[in-house]
């Protein structure tokens, strides 16, 4: 097996996840919140096929496409809704949008 | 034989099916000709199978057909069977001969009325009812006829459903026959513990062989629900408040059929009684009493319709009292010309509430002798028929029940012969009081107002063409059976029962000149006082009082069982309902909306908490499951 020891990819994938994760919890615009959790999944990704890879199972791999599917889709909503928002002159703050409090 | 009871069976079944499925789709004068026809071809049926009857002797005389094995449990196995013998033969000619007639005089009567199809689809019901209770070739098959019979009465007493006093006499008749079918259910579970079978045959040969207290016990519970069916002392009360429901109902279920099943049931299962003594004494100690009660409140009786209903009470009384001194045939023979003159009375009554537009009360009426010659001669066949008079049918069936009473020679014989006589003597009374005062004397001015919209004519054909029928029948019903001259009824009967007493020729003369006499004596007095006005009513306020509150019956079973269970109800209501049941409820609901607004205060709708707390989850799991490894 060439190239570097899986543990790199992995510490990869894991700054990936805690950068986009940081993201979803300190930024207030929803296009960034957007933005950080394809960072989060993409780190996420990358931890499976580097396992993938590193175990010789193709079926880790198989995963990160099924995930790049599903957040594709999860992006074209997403983008609407923000795209909706926007044309509605609402303001683009996850925090002032709290209609569905208790 | 059986293939015509079975048509017979089906026949007014498809009839109600059919026009409660055609719904709208057919006129209401269509169901009526469906629901005759039905019947018709029922009647026609049965008297193939009388025919059938006729053409065999003996043995070959009773014969069973089971349709299918209806329900199974561990030995016990009861068949969909019907007993085709010489005494359901004869009931099936009554019930179907009767009931054609009356549903097609029903054409008439009910003519524009809104719900004329449900009214057919439910008269045809109660004739497939009826037919199936005297068909019924086991015990099972017997109680379920008994409780279609019973349900369809109260359908068709609460007919006119808008009327809250139609709806409360349905459900009163419901509840008392209800009564009576719980005390045969106990007897038929008496019967399958004791013979393991609700055949009638096996059970009727064990009968003898059981101890005295089990099959008077099982004879007790029969009485019960003879009792509370044909409207006897003490479950008499329901039979006055059934006249809520059209003429012709009143006609066919509360006089000529249903209520005489009660009599059927007694001659059907003969054996049970005769093994236990004692009952049939009480059977027949209670229709005298309820023969001569009955004819003391119709004497006060100021409704067309209850005057009619009390007779019918007396009149079945006396059948009780014949089936339970052991002269089923002649009890069967009243029940027989029975239905012939009352349901002629009923209808004739019917024509006469019709020409004065559905007035009821006989004080409003008077002098409809002139205006109605031809309803009056019916009328007057019916209540000679009824008070006993010669050669009338009333006068045979009669007293050849009592005359039985006289040959058991016996005080208890003796004392059911006298309080048959007082009857007869009353019924003279009440039935004349009725005719004099509805036909006789100047019209009233009601009858004035209300009677000339029909010129000429007292009922449309349907109508008027039945009463004719029934009329002849009731003239001549009779000469069927003489006493001591020729019997074929009783000869027919014979494969089915044998009467326990045979009175002599002497006793049925004697018997005879008795009972006419009081008959003719009543009769004179109605005529003295109610025509002739030579002398006025005697004025005694207590009696009439009592009579008029029905001797207070209604009053009694309402202090003993009305009362204390409505005052338990009340009880539970206010210490079980209330605090436990209710409350723990509110109790539940409080709880439920505590938790909900203290879960709701997190949703803060904060995206970021949410995430936080996601983010926060999974890295605790992460730990436990690192931890835990």
């Amino acid at each position: 097996m060439r190239g570097p020891d899986v543990t790199w990819y992995l510490a990869l994938a894991g700054t990936l996840f805690a950068t986009g994760a940081l993201g979803v919890l300190l930024r207030r615009s929803p296009l960034i919140v957007l933005l950080s959790l394809e960072i989060m999944l993409n780190g996420a990704n990358l931890a499976l096929i580097a396992f993938a890879r590193s175990l010789g199972d193709g079926s880790g791999q198989i995963f990160a496409l099924a995930v790049m599917a599903v957040a594709a889709s999860e992006v074209v909503v997403g983008l609407g809704l923000i795209v909706a928002m926007a044309r509605r002159n609402l303001e683009l703050d996850v925090d002032e949008m709290t209609t569905l409090r208790g | 034989m059986t293939a015509a009871a079975w048509i017979c069976l089906c026949s007014p079944l498809a009839g109600a099916l059919a026009i409660t499925l055609a719904g709208t789709r057919i006129s209401p004068r269509l169901a009526g000709y469906v629901s005759t026809g039905s019947v018709a071809v029922a009647f026609v049926a049965a008297v193939v199978a009388f025919v059938a009857i006729l053409g065999k002797d003996g043995e070959e005389r009773v014969a069973e057909s089971t349709a299918w094995s209806w329900l199974t449990a561990g030995d016990l196995d009861v068949g969909l069977s019907i007993l085709v013998d010489p005494l359901s033969v004869v009931m099936m000619l009554i019930v179907s001969g009767v009931g054609a007639l009356i549903v097609g005089y029903s054409i008439g009567y009910m003519d524009g009325d809104d719900e004329e199809r449900r009214y057919f689809a439910y008269m045809a019901l109660f004739v497939f009812s009826m037919l199936l209770l005297v068909e019924a070739g086991n015990f099972l098959i017997l109680l379920v006829g008994w409780g279609l019979v019973g349900l369809s009465s109260y359908l068709l007493i609460g007919f006119h459903h808008e009327r809250p006093s139609a709806v409360a006499a349905a459900k009163k008749a419901f509840v008392m026959n209800a009564v009576g079918d719980a005390t045969m259910a106990l007897a038929l579970f008496l019967l399958i513990y004791e013979t393991g079978t609700l055949d009638y045959f096996p059970n009727f040969e064990a009968a003898d062989g059981m101890s005295s207290t089990v099959v008077t016990l099982v004879a007790l519970g029969l009485l019960g629900g003879a009792v509370a069916k044909s409207a006897q002392i003490p479950l008499h009360t329901w039979l006055p408040d059934a006249m809520e429901g059209p003429t012709p109902v009143s006609a066919l279920i509360h006089a000529a059929t249903m209520v005489t099943a009660g009599v059927y049931l007694i001659v059907r299962t003969h054996p049970i009684f005769e093994a236990a003594p004692a009952i049939q004494d009480l059977a027949a100690g209670l229709g005298a009493l309820t023969l001569l009660v009955a004819g003391l409140i119709a004497l006060v009786q100021v409704d067309i319709k209850r005057v009619i209903a009390y007779s019918t009470m007396s009149q079945i009384g006396y059948m009780f009292l014949g089936a339970g001194v052991g002269a089923y045939a002649n009890g069967i023979f009243h029940l027989m010309t029975h239905a012939f003159f009352k349901a002629l009375l009923f209808l004739a009554a019917g024509i006469v509430i019709h020409a004065l537009v559905g007035e009821q009360d006989i004080r409003n009426m008077g002098g409809l002798r002139r205006l109605m010659p031809r309803t009056y001669v019916a009328m007057l066949v019916g209540a000679l028929a009824l008070a006993g008079m010669p050669p009338l049918s009333g006068f045979f069936s009669k007293d050849s029940i009592l005359a039985s009473a006289l040959a058991l020679d016996s005080v208890w014989g003796y004392v059911l012969f006298a309080t048959g006589i007082a009857g007869a003597f009353l019924t003279g009374l009440y039935t004349f009081r009725m005719l004099f005062l509805v036909f006789w004397g100047e019209p009233t001015p009601y009858v004035r107002e209300h009677h000339h919209a029909h010129h000429g004519k007292e009922g449309p054909f349907s109508m008027t063409s039945t009463v004719a029928v029934l009329a002849m029948l009731a003239l001549v019903g009779g000469a069927i059976q003489i006493a001591g001259i020729w019997h074929p009824l009783a000869d027919f009967l014979h494969e089915s029962v044998e009467p326990l007493v045979e009175p002599t020729v002497t006793q049925d003369w004697v018997t005879s000149l008795i009972a006419v006499g009081a008959g003719v004596a009543g009769i004179w007095l109605a005529w003295w006082i109610y025509a002739a006005r030579r002398a006025a009513a005697p004025h005694v306020p207590w009696a009439r009082r009592a009579l008029e509150h029905k001797l207070y019956a209604d009053e009694a079973y309402d202090v003993v069982f009305y009362t204390p269970s409505a005052a338990i109800a009340r009880g539970f209501a206010r210490f079980v309902e209330g605090p436990l049941i209710a409350g723990s409820i509110a109790g539940l609901t409080r709880g439920f909306r505590e938790v909900g607004l203290g879960t709701g205060r997190i949703q803060s709708g904060y995206l970021r908490s949410y995430a936080l707390a996601i983010l926060g989850g999974v890295a605790l799991l992460a730990l436990v499951f690192i931890s835990v490894r």
